[in-house]
Parts: structure tokens; C-alpha cells; sequence
């Protein structure tokens, strides 16, 4: 029997998951891929919320839009990767030393 | 039900004509034959259509506050006057876009695009009146900002600035998203006005998830008006950025954030709140580092836009000072403040970006002896200065001296000083580069060519308000102040 606690546990996973990867990581499309990771564990959380305390729509209804937003900044993200790796012909986030002071 | 939603339409007619032009903008720029046409007439007719807008704007500014849209959108002074602001900010920076050699020709209309969307999206922030309606216009904001900074897309410094805008914005979203999720668990609805009604009720176990909630929750206003922990991709991205759009992200987010920051703290502090202590110590530590840190790191810099993009740090650690004193009038200190900071802006990135165009670089070095090649320019830019700095026959001081009074008036005297400290060192380098242009000895006899009679109008014309705001400022106060009385 699945609970809310459970809910909550999984999605905090998720989150720390994203973040470890977020700083871990130096691969650009793995760095977007820890932002959909903390995408993903609010929406699990508004789903949950929604279903076991509050039991009205608004969580299923932000979760959808969370899915949709974050389909429009992973293009945008992937578009500005691709751009980049165009111009220097690697992904690797430490390559991005250009501005600094 | 129907009828009523129309009815609710004749409220939101601004944000309409906006999507409206920016959408007519797709087609019009499809439409270019000339990839290399200079698009005069595009630019002019955004111009035209941000005029009615604005006409549109003040005439909601008298309309009593209003939830409209199923309570998803608040229209109040407070929001209109916001919404001016950046409407204002948004025509300044397209003007700038067109004579900008940064921006490149084919995508000139392009700027035009974007800077709508943003503005688009801080209209919904400034008014929104739910977690959701925040949420997208947060995320309309950033999604678009990303582009803007991307802009010069043949160079790797602006492809590398919209990178490190995605990659720090993405994660900021997500944080702040998860702390409104739990803020959902807690209060059983994502509206603002009964979050309100149920902060004072809160103790045990949920008070202290709301207590991390709302840190978390903070995480994303705070990266978009780059306080403190959060102001690490500012410098770059401003660098990395064509000089249009850099002043457009020192003006239209900041100012979008900020409408929020206040609207959300008046959210959980509302009277009785358990959070107020905490909220404001937060925001009081926030703003004593935002400004120290902004102030100190502009001294050493080397490139005039990097110093601006510090510089508007340190202006944004002084403006939230108005919300640690939870009233009317702080509010109004924001509000003047912003309107001030904002035609201040836009001449210091006019005048820097006509002489970055003509030298190639943005250093100290191209406005020495400014005096000698250009005289105007120099006064202009000079007076500014002084203005940013918060030297008294300017409107700068006036904003300062206000912001100073509504938190003495409150007893907070540590962060007075800390403040009157900041104000000391923004001093230093804003006169570092005063000093350079009025002392220094220019290379060449050569004159600063290029800055046509529309271009000189229209600095002067920004320059007025400057002026005048600093001797006359009753006006623009009592403006403020009839938009600071949403607030209870």
C-alpha cells in the first residue's frame, strides 16, 4: 500500500539525485538532465499533495504545466548546447572559462 | 460565467496588445525580403504599439485592486505602475537595439520578438496572484532571456553566457518549484490570498516545512533580481550579452522580480505571522551582502559593462531594503526607486554602448577625456553618475534618502550604516570613471561621430526625469504612493 510518506521519500530522492548530478556531473546534457530530475520531483510532490491532502485539481493541473515548461527549456537549453558545441567542438562545462574576471 | 471572463478581458487589455504585437512581429519579420534590411519601419511600429500600451497602462493605474481570471491575476496600482516601468524600460532598450552594431542586422527584429515575450512574462509575475500564474511567468521570463543573451550566436562569449543563464536558471526554477510544492502540500491551495489567511495558524511540523518551503521558494525570485548567494551569473551574462539586451535584463526582470519579491512577502507576513521574524532577517542578511558584495567586486573591474552589471547588484541589495519594513511607505521607497533606476540605466547603457559600438571595446579607456570629443555625452554621462551615486540635485538622491528614511524610521540602524557604507564605495568607482572622462587626456583630437540628433533627443529626453525627479519629486512620489495602498 503506497502512501504519502512514500510519495514524499521518492520525490526528495529524486530531488538530491538532481542536485548531485547538477554539481557532479561536467557533461552539459547530463547537468540538463539533473534539471528535469528536480522537475520531476516537484511534479511527483503536486501529484501526491494532490491526491492524499488536499483533494482538489490543483496540483494534477500544475504538474501538467510543469511537464510542458519543461519541454520548452530543454529545447531552448539544447539548442544553445548545440550552438555551443559548434563553436568549441566539446560539451564540457569546464570549457566554459571565457568570462570570467 | 462567459460574460464575465470577457468582461474581465477589458482589465488585462495591455498584456492582449502585447501578445498581440508579438505575434503580428513573427509574421511582419517573415515578410523581410532584404535578410540585411535595416527594419526601420518594424522597429517603429513596436514603438508605436508599446505607446498605446502604456497609454493603455495608466489608464488602468486608478482602478481599485481586482482579481481577475478566477483569482489567477491581480490588477492594482502596485502591478500597473510596475508594468510602466518595464513597459517604459522595453521601448528604451528597442530604440537601443536598432542603432546597436551589437545586435546583428537580420535579427534586429528578432530583439524585438523576445523583448516582448519577456515583458509578456513580468506582466504576468508582477500581477500574478497564484503559485501557477508565478510560475509561468517566471518561466516565460527566463525561457526567452536564455535567447536574448545567446544573441550573438557567432561568438562564444554570448553562447557561453546564455549556457551558464540556462543551465544556473533552470536549477533556481526547479528549487523554487519544489518549495512551492510543498507550500501546496501544507496549505491545500496555490492562492496567495489563502496561503495569507493561513500563515498565522501554522505551528509544529508544518511551520517548519514552511519555514524550508519558502527558503526554497525564495531561491527563484532571489536568482532573478540576483541577490546575494544567487548573483554569480549576473556579471558573466551581462558581459557575455550584446549591450541591448544587458540593460533590458538590468531593468525588465528586476523589476518583475522585485513586484513578486514584495507581493509574496506580503503573502507570509501577513499579521500574526510565525514566519516575519525569519523572513525579514532573511531578507535583511540578503540585502547587507547584496549590496556589499555587488559594490566591493564593481571597484576592481575593468570593462564599463561589467562594472554596470555590479553596480545594478548593489542598486537591487538597496531597493529590497523596502520590504524588511513591511508597509506603505516602503513600498512606495521601491516604487520611486525603481522608476528612478530604471531611466538612470538606460542612459548609462546608451551612452556605454554607442562608444563600445565605435571602439570595439567597453573599457575605461574609451571614455577618456569624453569632455573634449563629445561634450553632451559626457555631461550626460557624468550627471548620471552622480545620480547612481546618490549626489543630491539628482533623482538618485532622492531615491537613497527616501530608502534611508522608511528604514531608520524603523529602528533598523545596522543596516543604515551598512547601506551608508555601500553608498560611500559605489561612490568611489562611479567617480573613478567620472574623473576619467572629465580629467583624463584623450588619444586623438578625433570626435565621437554617430550619435545622430534622434539618438541626442532621446538621451535627453531620458535624462529630464533624471533631472527633474531629483528637485521635483513630489509628483512622482505621490505616484508611487497611490500604488503603494494595495497593500494592508
Amino acid at each position: 500500500m503506497m502512501s504519502l510518506v512514500s510519495y514524499l521519500i521518492i520525490s526528495l530522492i529524486l530531488f538530491i539525485v538532481g542536485l548531485v548530478v547538477m554539481i557532479a556531473r561536467k557533461n552539459i546534457i547530463a547537468i540538463l538532465l539533473g534539471i528535469e530530475l528536480i522537475l520531476n520531483a516537484a511534479a511527483l510532490n503536486f501529484v501526491a499533495y494532490s491526491r492524499y491532502v488536499t483533494n482538489n485539481l490543483d496540483g494534477h493541473v500544475f504538474s501538467l504545466f510543469i511537464i510542458v515548461i519543461a519541454a520548452a527549456e530543454s529545447a531552448i537549453g539544447l539548442a544553445i548546447v548545440i550552438r555551443f558545441f559548434q563553436i568549441k567542438e566539446t560539451i564540457h562545462v569546464d570549457e566554459a572559462t571565457q568570462l570570467r574576471n | 460565467m462567459i460574460d464575465q471572463l470577457f468582461g474581465f478581458l477589458g482589465y488585462y487589455i495591455p498584456e492582449v496588445i502585447c501578445i498581440v504585437l508579438m505575434t503580428t512581429l513573427l509574421v511582419a519579420e517573415s515578410s523581410v525580403k532584404d535578410e540585411h534590411a535595416p527594419r526601420t519601419k518594424i522597429h517603429v511600429y513596436t514603438q508605436i504599439v508599446l505607446g498605446i500600451v502604456l497609454i493603455s497602462l495608466f489608464q488602468n493605474l486608478g482602478e481599485k485592486p481586482l482579481h481577475i481570471f478566477h483569482n489567477a491575476v491581480t490588477i492594482d496600482p502596485f502591478s500597473t505602475l510596475m508594468k510602466i516601468i518595464m513597459v517604459v524600460g522595453t521601448m528604451g532598450t528597442v530604440f537601443l537595439s536598432h542603432s546597436s552594431k551589437d545586435i546583428y542586422t537580420n535579427l534586429k527584429s528578432e530583439f524585438s520578438i523576445m523583448a516582448v515575450g519577456v515583458l509578456i512574462g513580468g506582466m504576468l509575475l508582477a500581477s500574478a496572484n497564484n503559485m501557477l500564474t508565478f510560475y509561468l511567468g517566471l518561466e516565460t521570463l527566463s525561457i526567452l532571456s536564455y535567447v536574448m543573451s545567446s544573441f550573438k550566436r557567432d561568438e562564444s562569449t554570448s553562447t557561453e553566457a546564455g549556457m551558464k543563464y540556462v543551465l544556473y536558471g533552470g536549477l533556481s526554477a526547479g528549487v523554487s518549484l519544489f518549495g512551492i510544492s510543498h507550500l501546496y502540500g501544507v496549505f491545500g491551495s496555490i492562492q496567495f490570498g489563502e496561503i495569507a489567511r493561513q500563515v498565522p495558524g501554522l505551528e509544529g511540523i508544518n511551520l517548519a516545512i514552511v519555514l524550508v518551503s519558502s527558503v526554497l521558494f525564495f531561491v527563484g525570485v532571489g536568482y532573478k533580481i540576483s541577490v546575494f548567494p544567487f548573483h554569480m551569473w549576473t556579471p558573466d551574462v551581462y558581459q557575455g550579452a550584446p549591450i541591448p539586451v544587458t540593460s533590458f535584463f538590468a531593468i525588465v526582470p528586476k523589476m518583475a522580480g522585485l513586484a513578486t519579491l514584495v507581493r509574496v512577502s506580503f503573502v507570509f507576513l501577513s499579521e500574526g505571522s510565525p514566519l516575519t521574524v525569519s523572513w525579514v532577517g532573511l531578507i535583511l542578511v540578503i540585502a547587507a551582502m547584496t549590496m556589499t558584495v555587488g559594490n566591493v567586486t564593481a571597484i576592481g573591474q575593468t570593462s564599463v559593462k561589467r562594472m554596470l552589471a555590479f553596480s545594478s547588484i548593489g542598486h537591487v541589495g538597496m531597493m529590497i531594503l523596502g520590504i524588511v519594513v513591511m508597509n506603505e511607505s516602503g513600498v512606495q521607497a521601491i516604487l520611486f526607486y525603481g522608476i528612478v533606476y530604471m531611466f538612470m540605466t538606460l542612459i548609462a547603457f546608451y551612452i556605454t554602448s554607442h562608444l563600445s559600438d565605435m571602439y570595439g571595446t567597453d573599457s575605461y579607456d574609451v571614455f577618456r577625456g569624453l569632455v573634449y570629443k563629445h561634450p553632451l555625452m559626457a555631461i550626460i554621462m557624468a550627471s548620471v553618475l552622480f545620480s547612481l551615486a546618490g549626489i543630491p540635485p539628482f533623482s538618485g538622491f532622492v531615491a537613497k534618502f527616501n530608502m534611508f528614511a522608511v528604514v531608520i524610521e524603523k529602528k533598523h540602524y545596522g543596516i543604515a550604516i551598512v547601506a551608508a557604507f555601500n553608498s560611500v564605495i559605489a561612490l568611489y568607482y562611479y567617480m573613478k570613471l567620472a574623473k576619467t572622462m572629465i580629467f583624463g587626456q584623450a588619444d586623438g583630437e578625433e570626435k565621437v561621430l554617430g550619435f545622430t540628433p534622434l539618438n541626442q533627443a532621446v538621451i535627453i529626453a531620458l535624462f529630464i526625469p533624471v533631472l527633474f525627479l531629483g528637485v521635483f519629486w513630489d509628483s512622482a512620489m505621490a505616484l508611487a504612493g497611490n500604488a503603494s495602498l494595495f497593500i494592508k
